[in-house]
């Protein structure tokens, strides 16, 4: 119900995607790299539009804002293209805008390979990731991922690092199961809730009606589980992630593992939580026990031996996800509020050093930490933003992350100790690993390999191209930092209403 | 302006000098020094007019809110904040204007000063936080800024390594503090401390073990108490003024400041742990300073030894006699660190006291505020020192024979280790040719030491000097007036002639340790215990944390990912794989049986037979 002219949640769908259609007719180079800028700009700013307006936009069914609902011949079927925000797709949505702009910028100034098609792969990702979160219909919350996912494999096959073959084939078998067996619990929610549409407030008011029988909703709790879980690395379903990403050119993994990962989360959070709480309290044990112990500990301790700065990148991002699996299993209201903002502040803060360690290796021409050093003179900026991005990842107050773990430790406590201590003693392994990595590359002399490469190609600091994408990331993490509440407020205001017969049946089970 | 206005514009004065700084003045030196001082002197300004005026507020804004979890942001100037405020603003000018000289030449000062103003900002925010969590964030923040001017001069790798472990250890401390938080607010049901206070007063506070000992890892990590020292001395690797203020007048303070604000929590096991934290760390710092060649490693370790007096005074019970010897700590190892930089910057970055000697004419000014600092330290009868010393040694005379008798030689080996630096420092001839062309720096250098110099001679005097606001901080100590306990004052004067009478006797103005030359055993078991924690913590690096870390990456990537994984689903694929294959056998009559069975499951099917 937008009083703009145009819905600006389809806009930020229609800019990219209608660029991506140009290009494929044959747009000739040198104006798809003019246009590009507007492609990738465009949905940051319906984004930033959409953020700046939700507070005071007029809420519909469940907290939801700008709901516009578009015909498309499938009705017959219970599908329809519906789009609107809630206070956990604001978040994302805002976080696919500004990643997917960084990702954008950082691309038009790299020099690929087939730049138009690189681009053309980019921009469709932005349009399915921009989709996604803005899709109230499940159908179409699905459909829009695969739109995402699919570019990714066919990126990272070509314009990949080391091992790209091998590391495309690992996520697409790895990604497409994982996709198919969340597809499988949707259909199967959809089926068992009697309800004829795939309209998530539907299938909310049927299920809130007529719950699906208990053992059912734990079957497809499980199935839905993992399913997103693979998507989202949770172990010991992961080994795909610190492959694909150290093989990734750095836009599609700023993309992949900045946003789209979040889509399985996302799913939890936004359909599996609400629609069948009593199989999520079914599985939160085992859950919690895989994440903490899988993901935060052992994955903790691999990510301390590596010595390829994008696999360690890659690894640490497996781990953080543990925290987000935590915060869900741990089931009380504050826990999931702070996965969304978890969810948030890890996409902006690794797509940040995915995209700073791109701009490492163009000086260093090497991703092995052994072989870098002393850095930090010849790139200052650099090694500021690189310090910045640490410092984030690590959940230093000031930046977003500090708000995503902090409470998803205290929720903890009340659901196991034990794995409250795991989890906080994580934040122990984040810094040791990510100072290390610090030092390694900045600070100290120079390592015999780098001064060689150093005498040949003397390295300078950020240019304007790779600053201004990363400034926007920091500085969103410094503003969601400083300011938690212009994003946590909606989150709150969505999950409110939600726990009712969570708490309930948490209180009637323990 | 009210007290929460003045106190938010302390906070926040810093914060817009370094962000202007980081906006702005990147490449310029001499303007980010000059708006980081003048910054400095607003806090400082606005701080001494607080603690003058005795105005005091509270107030609190909710920050984020996750159902019924909520974190605040908030303001609590009471009469403890404002002494701690005091201290912070004016140490911190000191050490701004010591800086503006000191790091004249220094190619980084946007960045220096820029950190200076960070620290300014998270220390503040520590002494005004009104909850746990808040004076979590800052104090983070705090160990953020350590870790940043730490490794200001990063392109060596030791100042490098020094910065990495003085953030790691202070995580390993915040794990606890971390817990401890979260314990409370669940005990409790909030970590704000006047509702903590409310509590208590209403008598349904929760009390347990956990809770105050969780917390004091927290100040295990920050104010470098055993088993967690080890990361102050090598924090020395900093720029001096740094090592002033934050490794020894405000930041390693911190812990006890947190201490004395969670004190409603405490139960007496508690108690008993952190006065023996304190007092062993005093102790074992104290042996382990007496060996040391460099003039800022000797008074790092004797930071440690005064930072476990403070602790053990708090773990005895009286937070009076930890904050008032934090007071005048702050006074006298402010001066004795500045003066130390000033040793260093005469004599062109030597800090290897045994290559110093004969400075006492060459800078005198230099020469005479060191001295005091040192007799403020030893507690000689009349300065800060002594009275806030003698506070604490009265405590633990009445509480614990044990502790005092411990405290007690602590008390001989800071004379005896300050002494021989000065000694060896300031007195014979000059033994190296940096020591020899020494001369004194500018105002910018002396001015601080003069100030500070000053107040390690007046520090004492609480009842006479401080304002009334601030006196009710101490109002409770064991020994007000100080030198009135005869046994007391009786032993600290045989202890300091004993310290300082032994150390002046024992060691020659040469370029050998004395102590190296003729007791050589006593030195390498010195130099041993100093070590050993170092060799410990490296041995678990290297030999279970890394093996650890190595055989689980071997087992995620082979065992995991290639066998697990793939061996399970790729082999179950190949599997079905197989089997289907076998059923493409080319032959048509195969394929009309297999068509005859389908037609048959499916009539079947839609028979309802099956």
């Amino acid at each position: 119900m937008s009083t703009l002219p145009l819905d600006p949640l389809l806009l930020a769908i229609a800019t990219p995607l209608g660029l991506a259609a140009l290009i494929a007719l044959g747009l000739p180079k040198r104006l798809v790299t003019k246009l590009a800028y507007l492609g990738f700009g465009g949905p940051a700013l319906c984004a930033l539009w959409a953020w700046w307006n939700f507070a005071a936009a007029p809420k519909e069914g469940h907290g939801y804002a700008f709901l516009t609902r578009y015909p498309t011949g499938l009705d017959g079927f219970g599908v329809s293209l519906e789009l609107g925000l809630n206070g956990l797709s604001l978040p994302l949505f805002v976080l696919a805008g500004l990643v997917g702009l960084a990702a954008g910028l950082y691309a038009l100034q790299s020099t690929a390979e087939r730049m138009k098609s690189y681009l053309l792969l980019l921009l469709v990702m932005q349009a399915g990731l921009m989709g996604t979160f803005a899709s109230v219909d499940v159908f179409f919350f699905y459909f829009f991922h695969e739109l995402a996912l699919i570019p990714t494999f066919i990126m990272v096959g070509i314009w990949g690092g080391r091992d790209r073959t091998y590391a495309a084939m690992t996520m697409t078998i790895y990604l497409t199961a994982g996709a198919m067996l969340s597809l499988l619990g949707l259909i199967a929610i959809y089926v068992k809730s009697g309800a004829t549409s795939f309209d998530l407030l539907t299938l909310r008011d049927t299920l809130a009606a007529r719950p699906i029988l208990e053992v059912t909703q734990q079957h497809i709790f499980g199935v839905l589980l993992f399913g997103f879980g693979v998507l989202v690395s949770l172990w010991p379903l992961h080994s795909w992630a610190p492959l694909g990403y150290g093989a990734a050119p750095s836009s599609a993994a700023m993309l992949h593992a900045g946003v789209l990962k979040k889509f399985g989360l996302y799913g939890l959070v936004q359909i599996a939580l609400p629609l069948l709480p009593l199989g999520a309290l079914h599985w939160d044990r085992r859950l919690a026990l895989l994440a903490g112990v899988g993901n935060v500990l052992v994955i903790g301790f691999v990510t301390l031996a590596q010595r390829d700065l994008k696999q360690m990148v890659g690894y640490s991002s497996v781990m953080h996800m543990g925290y987000a699996f935590l915060g869900l299993a741990a089931g009380v209201t504050f826990g999931v509020g702070a996965v969304v903002m978890l969810m948030v502040a890890h996409g902006l803060s690794v797509a940040l050093l995915f995209l700073l360690s791109t701009s490492v290796y163009h000086r260093t021409h090497t991703f092995n930490l052994e072989q870098m050093g002393g850095l930090a003179p010849a790139a200052p900026m650099l090694a500021t933003l690189f310090l910045a991005a640490t410092f984030a990842s690590i959940g230093l107050p000031g930046f977003a992350n500090f708000w995503g773990e902090v409470p998803i430790f205290v929720a903890l406590w009340h659901f196991s100790p034990g794995l409250a201590a795991v989890a906080v003693s994580g934040t122990v392994i984040s810094a040791v690993y990510g100072l290390r990595a610090v030092a390694r590359v900045f600070f100290g002399p120079r390592s015999p390999g780098f001064s060689e490469v150093a005498a040949a190609h003397p390295p300078a600091d950020l240019t304007w191209g790779e600053k201004v994408p990363a400034l926007i990331l920091v500085a969103a993490l410094v503003f969601i930092g400083l300011w938690p509440r212009s994003l946590s407020a909606g989150i709150d205001a969505a999950l409110a209403p939600a726990p009712a017969p969570l708490t309930a049946a948490l209180a009637a089970s323990r | 302006m009210d007290a929460v206005n003045t106190a938010l514009f302390c906070l926040l004065v810093p914060l817009a000098s370094a962000a202007l700084i980081l906006l702005f003045l990147r490449r310029a030196g001499g303007a980010a020094a000059a708006l980081s001082t003048l910054a400095a002197t607003a806090v400082a300004a606005a701080a001494l007019d607080l603690a003058f005026s005795g105005a005091r507020g509270h107030a609190s804004w909710e920050w984020i809110r996750f159902g019924s979890f909520a974190i605040s942001i908030g303001v609590r100037f009471d009469d403890l904040a404002a002494l701690m405020l005091g201290i912070v603003g004016v140490v911190g000018l000191c050490v701004h204007v010591f800086s503006l000289g000191y790091m004249h030449e220094d190619p980084a000062r946007p960045r220096y000063f820029g950190g200076l103003s960070i620290f300014m900002c998270s220390m503040i925010g520590i002494v005004l936080a009104d909850n746990l969590f808040m004076m979590f964030m800052f104090w983070e923040l705090v160990g953020f800024s350590s870790y940043f001017l730490i490794s200001h001069w990063h392109e060596r790798l030791s100042a490098s390594d020094a910065a990495k472990k003085a953030f790691i250890t202070n995580r390993v401390g915040d794990f606890g503090f971390m817990l401890g938080i979260i314990l409370c607010y669940w005990k409790n049901g909030t970590v704000d401390l006047a509702e903590l206070q409310a509590h208590a007063g209403a008598g349904h506070l929760v009390y347990s073990r956990a809770i105050p000992l969780l917390l004091f890892c927290g100040a295990v990590g920050k104010s470098a108490q055993l088993p967690l020292q080890v990361w102050l001395p090598d924090a020395m690797e900093g720029p001096t003024p740094v090592s002033a203020l934050i490794h020894a007048a405000t930041m390693v303070a911190a812990g006890i400041f947190m201490l004395c604000r969670i004190q409603v929590l405490m139960v007496p096991p508690a108690l008993t742990v952190i006065s023996w934290v304190g007092t062993l760390t005093a102790v074992y710092a104290a042996l382990c300073a007496v060996t040391q060649r460099d003039i800022k490693k000797v008074l790092a370790y004797s930071t440690l030894s005064q930072l476990g007096y403070m602790v053990a005074a708090f773990g005895l019970g009286s937070s009076a006699a930890a904050m008032f010897h934090l007071t005048t700590h702050a006074f006298f190892k402010a001066l004795l660190f500045l003066g130390s930089g000033a040793v260093i910057h005469a004599c062109h970055h030597e800090q290897d006291i045994f290559r110093m000697g004969g400075l006492r004419t060459k800078i005198p000014v230099t020469f005479w505020t060191f001295t005091i600092g040192v007799a403020a330290i030893v507690g000689l009868p009349g300065l800060a020192g002594f009275f806030s010393k003698d506070a604490i040694l009265v405590l633990a005379y009445g509480h614990s024979p044990a502790i005092f008798a411990v405290l007690a030689l602590t008390a001989v080996l800071t004379a005896f280790y300050m002494l021989r630096l000065w000694k060896l420092v300031f007195l014979g001839a000059p033994r190296s040719e940096a020591a020899g062309h020494a001369h004194e720096g500018g105002i910018t250098l002396t001015a601080p030491l003069l100030l500070l110099a000053a107040l390690a001679v007046v520090g004492g005097y609480w009842a006479q000097v401080y304002p009334a606001g601030l006196r009710n901080v101490f109002a409770a100590l064991p020994e007000a007036e100080g030198a009135t306990h005869t046994i007391i004052f009786g032993t600290s004067l045989l202890v300091l002639i004993l310290g300082a009478g032994s150390a002046l006797a024992f060691y020659a103005s040469g370029p050998e340790d004395t102590l190296e030359t003729r007791a050589p055993a006593v030195f390498s078991f010195l130099t041993a215990l100093r070590t050993s924690f170092d060799a410990a913590y490296d041995t678990y690096v290297a030999k279970v944390q890394q093996r650890v870390a190595l055989a689980l990456n071997f087992l995620d990537v082979i065992a995991l990912g290639g066998g697990v994984i793939r061996g399970l689903c790729a082999g179950t694929v190949e599997m079905a794989g197989f089997w289907v294959r076998t059923l493409h056998t080319g032959r048509i009559s195969t394929y009309v049986y297999w068509f005859l069975g389908g037609v048959a499951v499916l009539w079947a099917f839609a028979a309802g037979v099956l």
